[in-house]
């Protein structure tokens, strides 16, 4: 599961825009995946590492 | 010594004047014969991809790679990254093509990115039943010849998205110097 699937798992109703605008995941290319870059969204806190590996 | 004049065999005169401040600057001029373009030392590269697709994840900025250099006059792009060694301001152009590998995208997107953040955005598609889609990113950046670095990101939203081995590529060229 990407880390894309597991927030969107976690926050069900967060939109694809959300992913354009407050929410920035990146991948560099260098080996080491996906990663959250930004996270500002209004409504919903940025997860934590715990959170995300327990989906 | 402010300036040297060079005159020309009939008429008139080329004027080399130095700055007002304090310090030594070197003009080189390139080894050309015949009319000399004074830009030999002005950055200039294209790549672009070639070999295999670049499977990145839906919805995540991923830095995309470029396996080809058609030129790089300086020397300057390496690792997908163009770091610029003179200081200026360099016209950034890139055109990434994506698709999902199955499907259709609702969303695809291009940025031009500066020592690693999002600096400028490119074309924003948000749009239904995107299939196959070339999207492009145009602007003036600026480095400051050592430190400043620009790469080329790209999103999609889709099922397992790529970025395709055609149509994918990435250029600059300094414009003026700082």
């Amino acid at each position: 599961m990407t880390l894309f699937e597991k927030i969107k798992a976690l926050y069900p109703s967060l939109e694809d825009k959300d992913f354009m605008t407050v929410i920035t995941l990146q991948n560099d290319s260098d080996g080491k995946g996906d990663y959250i870059a930004r996270w500002s969204h209004p409504e919903f806190a940025q997860p934590t590492q715990a959170e995300l590996d327990a989906i | 010594m402010s300036s040297v004049v060079i005159s020309g065999d009939t008429s008139g005169s080329i004027t080399l004047s130095a700055p007002a401040v304090a310090g030594s600057n070197t003009i080189t001029l390139p080894a050309a014969t015949g009319t000399v373009m004074v830009s030999g030392n002005m950055p200039a590269f294209s790549a672009y991809k070639s070999g295999s697709t670049q499977s990145i994840t839906s919805s995540t900025w991923t830095k995309v790679t470029f396996d080809v250099e058609e030129y790089d006059t300086n020397n300057n792009f390496s690792s997908s990254r163009f770091t610029p060694t003179v200081a200026g301001y360099y016209q950034v152009n890139a055109s990434i093509d994506m698709l999902p590998s199955s499907g259709t995208a609702t969303r695809a997107s291009t940025r031009i990115y500066q020592n690693g953040s999002a600096y400028k955005n490119g074309t924003e598609l948000q749009i239904s039943n995107i299939t196959e889609v070339g999207v492009i990113a145009s602007a003036l950046v600026y480095c400051n010849g050592s430190t400043d670095y620009i790469e080329m990101y790209a999103l999609m939203t889709g099922t397992t998205p790529s970025v395709q081995n055609y149509g994918t590529y990435f250029q600059a060229s300094m414009v003026r110097a700082a």
